[in-house]
């Protein structure tokens, strides 16, 4: 189509206000904090350069290596374990049981509701006295192994992870959505062949959906290192800094006006995610040339 | 050969024996990990719907069982108890013009990016898809900074303007993603009946595009509603601050009602649930139309 001059004016009127908007809460914001991370700052004083002062204090301290261990712990456990059983599960949805798209529904669910009101919900689940779990613990005769979930240091990371690895509906309704536009030509040709059910999801349909399970492990990794709303509310990183994350290190000196030793926090964590997004590319299109 | 043939049957007939004993097998496995991560699902989501309506001493005693009686009574006092109704209301009226001024926005961009060539297009592609990767968490500083100097702390005016800009590239993706689908015939021919830009875009794209905003929408009002962070940085005052921030002091306001507690929560619920009800299909369609894959 031609660009006349009124479609000209038209096009700038049109991408001015969202740019503007786009530069002022993205671009500005990313500079921002990867510059005043040399500075040390309170947000009220003038700030003074110190080089890479807070980067240094940064490794120095373990509850912020401790967050960083944890995050990663999260982001592999998000792609590692929550976007296969999400695969699984998508594999048998997409023979179309029974019923399918009431589980399709069901799964997606607690996708909409808000973090806070998950975590608030898991809270009252793992509470020592009222708690579920120690409810149905005793319902099954199995009251030794009873206790203060979160407040204990073994159980409170793994349990901080444990709720929300079998939500897997997000990644389910992705892969889903893929395998059904997959050629039913192609299960024809292999059933030809000989291949049984399995063989057709082994052989076909996990190499045609490759690229949806990749985004899938890219975006359950990155949610990973992001967490936040679950830590804050249900341990605050206690016990004893055990379960502290970056994002929440990152609140806390805020919080006590670190800025510029929060932003080197917020430096950190958009280069350990870009890490993690350019290296499941890697290493998955390395993959394809071997292949 | 001969023995080869009587053979053959009934080998046939055993590998088919063990065939019809793994998918019975199979079959089973399968329900059992259907049924798993449905209940893992909804189950705590019905467990604190039915406690939100039992007393407290019910749900000490039988956390399992149905209320005796059905007690709204709760639903009462945690309107009473906690600024519930103001907080609903600014979660309502941020979410919603949020809503509506950032798909207008991407509407904008959109039909640029969809139907014409200029000179720095391919930078906004990639800008917008790094926009969405970007952790949003690790910018609190710069946020609480930029609203404080433009005068917009604990307003709710600037919580609508946060809520627009961080869903700009999303909302973006997903619905260029339906205008490219959108005939340009269509729109040569109003060309030669001399619609102006302008009218093409009011009269003509956006109309053609209603799926495209709607699911962008949905994502949107999503994420408003659901927004946590930002709400808790940016407002400090009952006047402005929204519902999820609210569920977070419930805990503390209602340090032994539970169940109020509860009912105060199901109703922060009850908007994404029947925003998830009522337009499924979008939301899928969303997910998958490529927009969220970066």
């Amino acid at each position: 189509m031609k660009t006349t001059k009124g479609d000209k004016l038209g096009i700038t009127l049109f991408l001015i206000p969202p740019l503007a908007l786009f530069a002022l809460f993205f671009i500005y914001p990313v500079s921002y904090v990867f510059v005043t991370s040399f500075f040390k700052w309170d947000g009220i004083s003038d700030a003074a350069f110190v080089a890479f002062q807070n980067y240094l204090a940064l490794f120095k301290d373990p509850i912020f290596r401790r967050s960083v261990v944890n995050n990663v712990i999260w982001a592999l456990t998000a792609g590692l374990i929550q976007v296969p059983l999400a695969l699984l599960v998508a594999l048998i949805l997409s023979k179309k049981p029974r019923g399918w798209k009431v589980f399709r529904t069901v799964y997606f669910m607690p996708q909409v509701i808000s973090g806070i009101a998950l975590a608030t919900l898991w809270s009252t689940m793992y509470n020592s006295e009222y708690g579920l779990i120690n409810a149905l613990l005793g319902v099954v005769g199995l009251e030794h192994l009873q206790k203060n979930w979160l407040g204990t240091t073994q159980t409170a990371f793994p349990a901080l992870l444990i709720y929300w690895v079998f939500y897997i509906g997000y990644y389910m309704v992705i892969i889903l959505a893929e395998i059904t536009s997959i050629s039913e030509e192609y299960y024809e040709a292999a059933s030809i062949d000989g291949a049984n059910k399995i063989q057709q999801d082994l052989y076909v349909t996990l190499p045609l959906v490759r690229n949806s399970i990749i985004t899938c492990i890219t975006l359950a990794m990155v949610f990973g290192l992001r967490q936040f709303e679950q830590v804050y509310l249900l341990t605050n990183g206690g016990p004893a800094n055990k379960t502290s994350v970056m994002v929440l290190y990152l609140y806390k000196e805020m919080q006590n006006n670190n800025y510029g030793y929060a932003n080197a926090t917020g430096v950190m964590l958009i280069i350990v995610g870009t890490i993690v997004i350019v290296g499941v590319r890697k290493l998955f299109a390395s993959k394809q040339y071997e292949s | 050969m001969a023995a080869i043939d009587i053979k053959l049957p009934n080998e046939k007939k055993t590998s088919v024996e063990t065939n019809k004993h793994l998918s019975v097998i199979l079959n089973v496995l399968k329900w059992i990990v259907l049924m798993f991560f449905a209940i893992y699902a909804i189950f705590p989501i019905l467990w604190l719907l039915i406690s939100s309506f039992k007393t407290n001493a019910e749900l000490m005693s039988e956390p399992f069982g149905l209320p005796a009686v059905w007690q709204f009574g709760n639903y009462l006092n945690a309107l009473k108890a906690s600024n519930l109704g103001i907080l609903f209301a600014n979660s309502v009226f941020i979410s919603i013009a949020a809503t509506c001024i950032n798909i207008m926005l991407a509407g904008m961009i959109s039909y640029c990016i969809a139907r014409f060539t200029f000179k720095g297009k391919e930078i906004i592609f990639v800008m917008f898809s790094a926009g969405i990767l970007v952790p949003l968490n690790a910018l609190m500083v710069p946020y609480f900074t930029i609203v404080n100097k433009l005068g917009l702390y604990d307003k709710h005016i600037g919580l609508i303007i946060v809520y627009t800009a961080i869903g700009i590239p999303v909302s973006t993706f997903i619905v260029r993603g339906f205008m490219n689908g959108i005939p340009r015939e269509v729109e040569e021919a109003a060309i030669i009946d001399g619609c102006g830009f302008f009218k093409r875009f009011f009269m003509i794209i956006l109309p053609l595009s209603k799926t495209g905003l709607v699911t962008a929408a949905t994502f949107q009002f999503l994420t408003c509603w659901n927004e946590f962070v930002y709400s808790m940085l940016l407002t400090s005052s009952t006047k402005v601050r929204t519902i999820q921030l609210g569920i977070r002091y419930f805990t503390n306001q209602f340090s032994t009602d539970f169940v109020s507690m509860y009912a105060a929560i199901i109703v922060s619920i009850i908007p994404s649930v029947i925003c998830y009800m009522l337009f499924q299909e979008q939301i899928i369609s969303g997910l998958t139309s490529g927009a969220v894959k970066g």
